[in-house]
């Protein structure tokens, strides 16, 4: 495969699936809002910021909800897989400007092989990550019933492109490794977009709204509930009662 | 390309304009993950993954992808990515089973997701459909009819409710053991309308009559309203938010009739979602006045008055161990989880909690309508496994809660698994628990007892031991009391202190009694002020302080009262209650 190939396929093409998945992006964002959404009418007995703070914030939370707090092994592997993503992604950004051998300018990515190791093993772990969640998705009941051909392809083509991310993002990988890499990358920006891959773009919107929704109830933030309406014959107190809540492992 | 059925063309047709940018977003967002799943009681109780929240939310987010969702993949190759057309009759049938026969749209699922998917929405969208189509069970259908032509859940008319109200008043009063007492209907410029579920007037009146006394003991000026008093709402079950808008328009409305401050809603859960937080919304175009008042839960309303002062508790009334259980529509969905632990702790000596509890509860599987759906009993009480496992370990006596679908369907558990337990309402075991020797009358002055009104009371008896016992007495139940040993005070004494009421002893020293009775009722500026005599005198024995003769022949009116010695606290309570009633009465 020759330089130009690779440079081509590192930069323009991804320039272009970068901008294509943004343009699709965008028009799903627009058509989101298009649906209206009902604003509450009644006062608030919570606070809509901390709710939607409390929202956005809680995936960092496992102890806030119950799912991850009784499968702590889940959570470190959903931590491992989506940080690696999150890596790999930045990497296929980063290492066509900082990678001389890819016709950058900069040096950074050979003169510190560490960044492309570290990045390289944070993809294997989360391959393993992957390949465990796919195994579950395959053999449990529960999780084929809700599974669609999407969500198998779509587990497959991570674990197959961060798999390449442990040989193709590492400073001396051989050519083959990093063209796979970024020919599946190119194909994941692409994909994405019509796939379930995409609930990452959803998910500032719906946590904004299921937080304002509960944050405005006083459910959230959960574990801090709000005594509302309580008066001591003066004002209008709130009471801030620490919640006592316990897992039923 | 397959032909729809009438129906399925019917929910189809109307499916776009339920979706909100919320339920756009919950139906987009699901990765699949399946961390909700152990979430759902209907799973944990049976295994079958049918019930997994995430399937049963996808019978309505492939109609979403199918018809929609902006991407082409929904169209091009819907299996793919789970998008599936609803066709025939027997594909709503389906539907209709999932979103109405195995979930109580309890939230713990939404609550338990990392990405915050509101599968309680999508089944709720679910149930709008198969309602708009007019295929909702039976049982809702019904319920939800009764809503809207008789303007609450159970069909009561309103001679049914006034003759019950009356029916309650009786039993009020007996357990107030005070005859004058009622739940007032109407009362105008209350400080708050009281709102109930039917089920507190049609079949378990314990709730109404234990928030009636609590009320009452408060001293609260407060009402029932002979219309829009239902706080239920069936539109948060099927769906219709029309019918929502409805319900909450009648109840609204005739609290700005009744020109109250404040809505107080009785220990309903989804009642209290329906009427605080979704009814202003959906009634909100239909109303010709926007809501100016507050609205609140009778919990909150009940642990004001507990954290003033305003009731007094005595737990030792309640000794058996209670738990509480959190209802969904308070818990998951309202924030109220604080408020009936603390009254609870107030109210009885043991008091123990539940696990998991307040947002993570789970559900009674009583809610969501369920307890009107008897097409699905048999999966209902089978799903409620893990509510049983729950309520076993926590080793209590009663469960308590605040919600009347919950009473149903912890009732409906208990009895199925065995549990030996009892329900109560929060309020029945504040109820159990209340003083009320402390009861404060409407005016804000402290008169516990039934007969203290806060009013004036001079006691007239020539034995000083007698005296301070009738003061103590009369003091602690609330009235302000003035006394003299002397027989030759008094009339000065009623003249400059003008009390409402005077208890007169007939054996005195230097003017007795009867003489002294004359004077008051001689005198234009003491003539009516009551008198209730208090005496031993046994007119065989001194004949010659015998009251009634001594009336009869100086042509008297009769005192108000008369109550023996040694004085019985109760009787002497009952007349001077009864005097000073009477008195009310006659003024009015």
């Amino acid at each position: 495969m020759s330089e130009a190939f690779v440079s081509v396929l590192t930069h323009e093409v991804q320039y272009a699936a970068l901008a294509f998945m943004a343009l699709v992006y965008t028009v799903r964002i627009i058509w989101i809002l298009k649906f209206t959404a009902p604003a509450e009418s009644t006062p608030a007995r919570g606070s809509h910021s901390a709710g939607i703070s409390h929202a956005m914030m809680n995936i960092a939370m496992p102890w806030q909800l119950e799912s991850y707090r009784r499968k702590p092994l889940r959570y470190v592997e959903f931590v491992v897989f989506h940080v690696a993503v999150a890596v790999a992604i930045a990497a296929s950004i980063i290492r066509p400007e900082t990678d001389i051998t890819l016709g950058a300018h900069s040096s950074l990515w050979n003169d510190y092989p560490i960044i492309g190791l570290v990045c390289a093993g944070i993809c294997a772990a989360a391959v393993v990550a992957g390949v465990l969640r796919l195994i579950r998705r395959i053999s449990r009941p529960e999780m084929r019933i809700i599974s669609s051909p999407d969500d198998y392809f779509s587990m497959i083509l991570l674990n197959c492109w961060l798999a390449a991310g442990v040989f193709g993002l590492q400073a001396a990988a051989p050519v083959w490794a990093t063209v796979a890499f970024f020919v599946l990358t190119t194909f994941f920006l692409v994909y994405v977009p019509f796939s379930k891959i995409s609930h990452y773009l959803y998910y500032p919107f719906n946590k904004w709204y299921i937080g304002k929704h509960l944050g405005h109830r006083g459910v959230y933030p959960k574990g801090m509930a709000v005594v509302g309406g309580i008066d001591d014959g003066t004002d209008c107190a709130t009471a801030v009662v620490q919640e006592e809540s316990k897992a039923n492992a | 390309m397959t032909k729809r059925s009438e129906n399925a063309q019917k929910v189809v047709d109307n499916f776009r304009k339920k979706i909100t940018r919320q339920a756009a977003l919950s139906m987009s967002i699901c990765a699949h993950c399946g961390m909700c799943t152990d979430s759902c009681h209907y799973y944990l109780a049976t295994g079958d993954p049918k019930l997994a929240p995430a399937y049963k939310a996808d019978k309505v987010r492939k109609l979403f992808k199918k018809h929609v969702d902006y991407n082409p993949l929904g169209k091009i190759a819907p299996g793919w990515i789970g998008a599936k057309d609803i066709v025939s009759d027997e594909d709503l049938d389906e539907l209709k089973d999932v979103v109405f026969g195995t979930c109580t749209m309890c939230r713990r699922c939404t609550i338990s997701c990392p990405l915050g998917v509101d599968k309680a929405l999508l089944i709720r969208t679910g149930r709008a459909m198969i309602t708009e189509a007019g295929l909702a069970p039976q049982g809702i259908q019904d319920v939800s009819k009764d809503q809207w032509t008789v303007g609450n859940q159970m069909g009561v008319s309103d001679e049914d409710y006034t003759e019950t109200i009356d029916w309650l008043n009786e039993e009020l009063q007996d357990e107030l053991d005070d005859p004058n007492v009622e739940m007032p209907i109407d009362l105008p410029n209350p400080d708050f309308v009281y709102v109930v579920n039917p089920r507190e007037v049609k079949y378990d009146p314990r709730p109404l009559i234990a928030a009636a006394k609590i009320m009452t003991v408060a001293g609260a000026r407060w009402t029932l309203s002979s219309a829009g008093w239902d706080n239920t709402n069936f539109g948060l079950f099927s769906g219709d938010n029309a019918l929502g808008g409805h319900m909450g328009k009648l109840v609204f409305e005739n609290v700005q009739r009744l020109n109250a401050p404040k809505l107080v809603i009785s220990e309903c859960g989804h009642g209290f979602r329906a009427t605080k937080w979704e009814s202003p919304n959906w009634a909100k175009a239909q109303l010709d006045k926007p809501i100016d008042f507050e609205i609140e839960s009778f919990l909150e309303t009940m642990l004001r008055w507990v954290r003033t002062g305003r009731i007094k508790l005595d737990p030792t009334r309640n000794p058996a161990p209670v738990t509480y259980h959190d209802p969904c529509n308070l818990g998951r969905s309202s924030g109220i989880t604080e408020e009936p632990r603390e009254l609870l702790k107030a109210a009885c000596q043991d008091y123990r909690e539940m696990y998991p509890n307040r947002a993570d509860n789970f559900c009674c599987t009583g809610g969501g309508g369920a307890m009107s759906m008897a097409e699905y009993a048999k999966r209902r009480i089978e799903s409620a496994k893990p509510k049983a496992d729950q309520l076993r370990e926590a080793d209590a006596k009663t469960v308590a809660t605040a919600c009347h679908n919950c009473i149903d369907g912890l009732s409906d558990l208990i009895k199925h698994y065995e549990l030996g337990m009892k329900v109560q309402t929060v309020g029945e075991l504040v109820a159990e628990a209340i003083m009320v020797e402390h009861r404060i009358w409407p005016d804000g002055k402290p008169r516990t007892g039934s007969a203290g009104e806060g009013k004036k009371v001079l006691v007239v008896d020539d034995e000083q031991d007698m005296v301070t016992h009738l003061s103590a007495l009369l003091e602690d139940n609330g009235f302000e009391v003035i006394a003299t040993t002397d027989p030759t005070a008094v009339m000065d004494l009623v003249k400059k202190e003008q009390p409402d009421l005077i208890t007169l002893d007939i054996k005195m020293p230097v003017k007795d009694g009867n003489e002294l009775y004359a004077e008051l009722r001689g005198d234009d500026a003491t003539r009516a002020t009551p008198v209730v005599i208090i005496s031993g005198v046994d007119p065989k024995e001194l004949p010659e302080l015998d009251l009634r003769k001594y009336v009869y022949e100086h042509e008297l009116p009769k005192p108000e009262g008369f109550v023996d010695k040694p004085v019985d606290p109760e009787q002497l309570m009952l007349a001077l209650r009864k005097v000073l009633e009477l008195q009310k009465r006659a003024e009015a």
